[in-house]
């Protein structure tokens, strides 16, 4: 893809983002009191924000362009399997545990952690990975 | 797979070349080079067909299985 393609679709993102809280906020939409961010319009009018900061920083900045070579790819490849395997097997852990004892975690913030889980999963894996081969 | 001749430390060597150097040429990473050497990597046939043309020999000559 190209480079202005990637940044054009990263401002549409964040636009998305934004007019999508702007409406959610306007017309009330979602939980009142969504964690730290007062409901679920401000949270994605938070996100859009984000995503049009890093979006404008990346343009102005142009950071030095990467070597993004085949034994990288082949590695990033492999760390995704890897990914995919341990969220099959903490699922499986899940599961057990919620039979065990039901979790009270609420869905948004259960999300988030399975988010968290899986990029930490997948950095953690890479590196490995990146060592080996 | 591993490769059961791997010749591109030779004729790096004899080319009078750092990794550096061919790494920037056959436009991959340092570690790539490295890992090619040291016998973890087995490249592509692309990768390996651009190691044959920087040294100007046949692919066979650099590896073989």
């Amino acid at each position: 893809m190209k480079e202005k393609t990637k940044t054009m679709l990263k401002y549409l993102f964040g636009l998305g983002m934004l007019l999508l809280g702007l409406i959610f906020e306007g017309l009330g939409i979602g939980s009142p009191s969504f964690e730290t961010f007062g409901s679920v319009g401000m949270w994605l009018i938070y996100i859009g924000l984000v995503s049009l900061l890093l979006a404008t920083v990346r343009l102005v900045l142009k950071p030095k362009k990467r070597i993004i070579d085949e034994r990288m790819e082949f590695v990033a490849a492999k760390a995704m399997r890897t990914t995919f395997v341990l969220f099959i097997m903490a699922a499986f852990a899940i599961m057990i545990i919620d039979g065990i004892q039901p979790i009270q975690v609420p869905m948004h913030l259960f999300m988030s952690y399975l988010v968290c889980f899986l990029l930490v999963a997948y950095f953690a894996s890479y590196k490995l990975l990146l060592r080996r081969y | 797979m591993a490769l059961s001749k791997n010749r591109l430390r030779k004729y790096r060597e004899k080319a009078k070349m750092t990794q550096e150097a061919l790494a920037e040429k056959a436009r991959v990473t340092r570690q790539t080079i490295i890992s090619i050497e040291g016998g973890k990597y087995v490249p592509s046939l692309e990768l390996a067909l651009r190691f044959s043309s920087i040294f100007r020999c046949k692919v066979e000559d650099l590896f073989a299985i």
